[in-house]
C-alpha cells in the first residue's frame, strides 16, 4: 500500500456484507443493554398473585398450552409451498427483461415460467377447493 | 497485520460504517417522536389534546425556559420511565424464550434499513489521514462510494429476507408468555405475517421483473429515466402498501393485539424493557418497510419531475450536498408514508380476524399472481413504458373485478373439510340442538380463591 487509494468494494464481495455484520453485533448489543439495564436499575417484588398469567382478573383454569386450530399448521405448509415459489421466481425475475423482447429466447423462457406458475395455480385452486383458504 | 486491516478498510466501508450509526439514531430518535406523533394525531382525531405537559427542565426551575409546550419531551420520559420499571416474568414462563424474543423481534427490525440507498453516490475528497487511526487503516477517501449501510449484490432481497425474520419473535413471545391471551396473539400475528409475505413477495417480483435488477440503485435509476413505478404498477403499489400494513400489524390489520379481544396480544405479559423493545421494533418495522415502499414504487430520492436543472438534487450529482438534500427528500417520502399510515390506525376500525385471512389467501394472492403474469407478458413484448403498463392495468383490473366473486362462488364453498355438525359438540351442534355452553371442566368449577390471598371465608 504506497499511499495509493483503496479500491471500492465491489458489490459481489464478502468484504461488502461486513457492514450488515457490524449492524447486527450492534442491534444485538443494544437489545441486551436494554434488557440488562432494566433488570439492573428496576426494582424486584415477588408474590405469589404476581406470578399468575393476566386473565382480566379470572382466575386462569389450566395450562395456556393447549391444542389448537388445525388451520394454523395449513397456512404454515401453505406458506411453504407458496414462498418458495416466490424465492425461485427472483432470479428469473432479475433477468428476464434483460433479453431482447419477442426474441426466441425470451419466448422460452417466458412459456418455462408460465408453466411452472400454471402448477402453483393448480395447487392453489386445489387447495381452495379444499376449504384450507375458508376461515370461519 | 496492518497491510491486511489497510486492505480492508476501503473508503466504501469507511462511509458504510458511518452512515450506518447515524441513520441507526436517526431511524431510533424518529421511532421515539413517532410514538409521540401517533399520540398527538389519535388525540387530535379524537379530540383532545394528547401530551402536552412534559418538558426537558426535569423539575429544576433553573431549566424552567426549556418546560414543554407541546410535550416534547414525552419520549424521553417514557425511555426512562421504561427503563426503571420492573422487568417482571410471570411464573411458569420460559425464561429463557421470554427474555429471548424481544431481541429476536428487534434485531431484525434494527438491520432491515442496511440497503436502503439514503443518498445515492458521493465523490469523496481526499485521499485524507484520519488523526489517531490514520497511521493503522492508511488513507481514506478519492473514490467515488455510494452512501448506504451495505452494497451487497443481494439487493432488496436481503430486506425481504430480514424482515420475515420478525415472525419467529412474536410466535416465540406469545409461546414463551404461558398466557392465552398472548399465546392467541401470537398465532394470529404469525399467520397474518407468513400470509401477507406472499403478496407482498409477488407484487415486488412484478417491479423486479420491469426494472430487471436487484440492485437499489439500479431501481431507483430507472425510476428517474421513466418516471416512478407507482405509475407504471399501480396495482402492484396497492397491493404492496396493504401487505406493510400487515406485515407491521398495524390498523385495520392489528389482530395480534386486537384490544377487546386479547387484551395487548403477544406481548400482555412483558412489561418494561422488554415491553419496549416490542413496541420500538413495531415502529423500526415501520419505518423500514415505508422505506422499502418509496425506494421501490417513489423513486427512492428522486424529485427530478419537478424539472430542476443541475443542482443537488440532480441524480449525478455527487457532492456532500447533494447527498444530504437526497437524504432528506427520501426521508421525507418516508415520513410521508409513516403519516399515512398513523392517520390509517386512527380512521379506519379493524377487520375481523377471519376476514383479514380470507382476503389475504383468496383476493391478494391471485390479484398478485395475475399482475406478475401481466407484467412478464408485457416485458416479453416490450411493452414496458408507462402508458402501455397503466392501460394493461386498468384491463387486468375490471378483469379481476367481474373473475374473483365469481371464484368465490365457484371455489368459496368446498365440499371437503366442511365443518360437520355433532351431537353434543359446543362449537357445531346439529341444528335445532339445545347446547350447554357453560364450562364443564371441574378445575373450572371448582370455588378456588386467587393464588396467593387467603381462601374465602367459609
Amino acid at each position: 500500500m504506497d499511499g495509493c487509494i483503496a479500491t471500492t468494494l465491489g458489490a459481489g464481495d464478502p468484504g461488502a456484507y461486513l457492514p450488515i455484520f457490524l449492524m447486527i453485533m450492534g442491534a444485538i448489543g443494544f437489545a441486551c443493554i436494554n434488557v440488562v439495564g432494566t433488570l439492573i436499575l428496576g426494582p424486584r417484588r415477588k408474590g405469589e398473585t404476581k406470578g399468575i398469567p393476566y386473565e382480566s382478573g379470572m382466575t386462569p383454569v389450566q395450562s395456556a398450552r393447549k391444542r389448537f386450530n388445525v388451520r394454523f399448521y395449513l397456512i404454515a405448509m401453505v406458506f411453504l409451498v407458496f414462498d418458495v415459489e416466490v424465492v425461485f421466481l427472483y432470479p428469473w425475475a432479475a433477468t428476464f427483461s434483460n433479453l431482447e423482447p419477442q426474441s426466441e429466447q425470451a419466448f422460452t423462457w417466458l412459456v418455462r415460467i408460465m408453466f411452472f406458475l400454471l402448477t402453483t395455480v393448480v395447487a392453489y385452486l386445489y387447495g381452495f377447493r379444499k376449504g384450507v383458504f375458508k376461515f370461519d | 497485520m496492518i497491510e491486511m486491516i489497510q486492505e480492508f478498510v476501503t473508503s466504501q466501508l469507511f462511509v458504510s460504517v458511518h452512515v450506518l450509526i447515524v441513520v441507526a439514531h436517526v431511524m431510533l430518535l424518529t421511532t421515539a417522536y413517532l410514538i409521540y406523533v401517533e399520540r398527538k394525531v389519535c388525540s387530535y382525531i379524537q379530540d383532545r389534546v394528547g401530551p402536552n405537559r412534559v418538558g426537558f427542565d426535569f423539575g429544576q426551575p433553573a431549566l424552567a425556559f426549556l418546560k414543554g409546550k407541546f410535550g416534547l419531551g414525552q419520549p424521553l420520559a417514557d425511555g426512562i420511565k421504561f427503563l426503571l420499571k420492573e422487568d417482571y416474568a410471570p411464573s411458569r414462563v420460559d425464561k429463557v424464550l421470554f427474555t429471548l424474543a424481544p431481541m429476536i423481534i428487534i434485531v431484525p427490525a434494527l438491520i432491515g434499513f442496511v440497503i436502503i440507498p439514503w443518498g445515492g453516490q458521493w465523490q469523496m475528497g481526499g485521499p485524507w489521514t484520519l488523526p489517531i487511526i490514520g497511521s493503522l487503516i492508511g488513507p481514506i477517501g478519492g473514490d467515488l462510494v455510494h452512501v448506504v449501510g451495505a452494497n451487497v449484490n443481494a439487493g432488496v432481497i436481503y430486506l425481504l429476507a430480514v424482515a420475515s425474520m420478525g415472525v419467529y419473535g412474536v410466535t416465540l413471545g406469545g409461546w414463551a408468555s404461558n398466557s392465552k391471551f398472548s399465546f392467541l396473539g401470537g398465532l394470529r400475528a404469525t399467520a397474518q405475517m407468513i400470509s401477507y409475505e406472499i403478496p407482498l413477495g409477488l407484487s415486488m417480483l412484478s417491479v423486479l421483473l420491469i426494472v430487471g435488477s436487484v440492485m437499489p440503485d439500479s431501481i431507483i435509476a430507472y425510476q428517474i429515466n421513466h418516471g416512478w413505478l407507482m405509475f407504471t404498477q399501480p396495482l402492484a403499489c396497492v397491493l404492496f402498501f396493504i401487505c406493510i400494513l400487515a406485515e407491521a400489524n398495524r390498523t385495520p390489520f392489528d389482530n395480534a393485539e386486537a384490544e377487546q379481544e386479547l387484551v395487548g396480544g403477544y406481548h400482555t405479559e412483558y412489561s418494561a424493557m422488554r415491553f419496549a423493545l416490542f413496541f420500538l421494533a413495531e415502529y423500526c418495522h415501520m419505518i423500514t418497510s415505508c422505506a422499502f415502499f418509496a425506494l421501490l414504487f417513489l423513486g427512492g430520492w428522486d424529485l427530478s419531475f419537478l424539472g430542476f436543472g443541475p443542482h443537488a438534487f440532480d441524480p449525478v450529482a455527487t457532492s456532500i450536498f447533494g447527498v444530504l438534500a437526497k437524504f432528506l427528500v427520501f426521508f421525507g417520502k418516508v415520513i410521508f408514508l409513516v403519516s399515512i399510515m398513523i392517520v390509517i390506525r386512527w380512521t379506519i376500525p379493524r377487520i375481523r380476524y377471519d376476514q383479514v385471512m380470507m382476503l389475504g389467501w383468496q383476493t391478494l394472492i391471485p390479484i398478485a399472481l395475475s399482475v406478475v403474469v401481466l407484467t412478464s407478458v408485457m416485458v416479453y413484448f416490450g411493452q414496458t413504458g408507462m402508458v402501455p403498463m397503466i392501460i394493461a392495468n386498468g384491463v387486468l383490473l375490471v378483469v379481476i373485478m367481474v373473475i374473483q366473486p365469481m371464484l368465490r362462488s365457484w371455489l368459496g364453498n368446498p365440499t371437503a373439510n366442511r365443518k360437520i355438525p355433532m351431537y353434543g359438540s359446543r362449537f357445531n351442534p346439529m341444528p335445532g340442538e339445545l347446547v350447554n355452553t357453560a364450562p364443564s371442566d371441574p378445575i373450572a368449577l371448582e370455588d378456588r380463591p386467587v393464588q396467593g390471598t387467603r381462601p374465602a371465608a367459609t
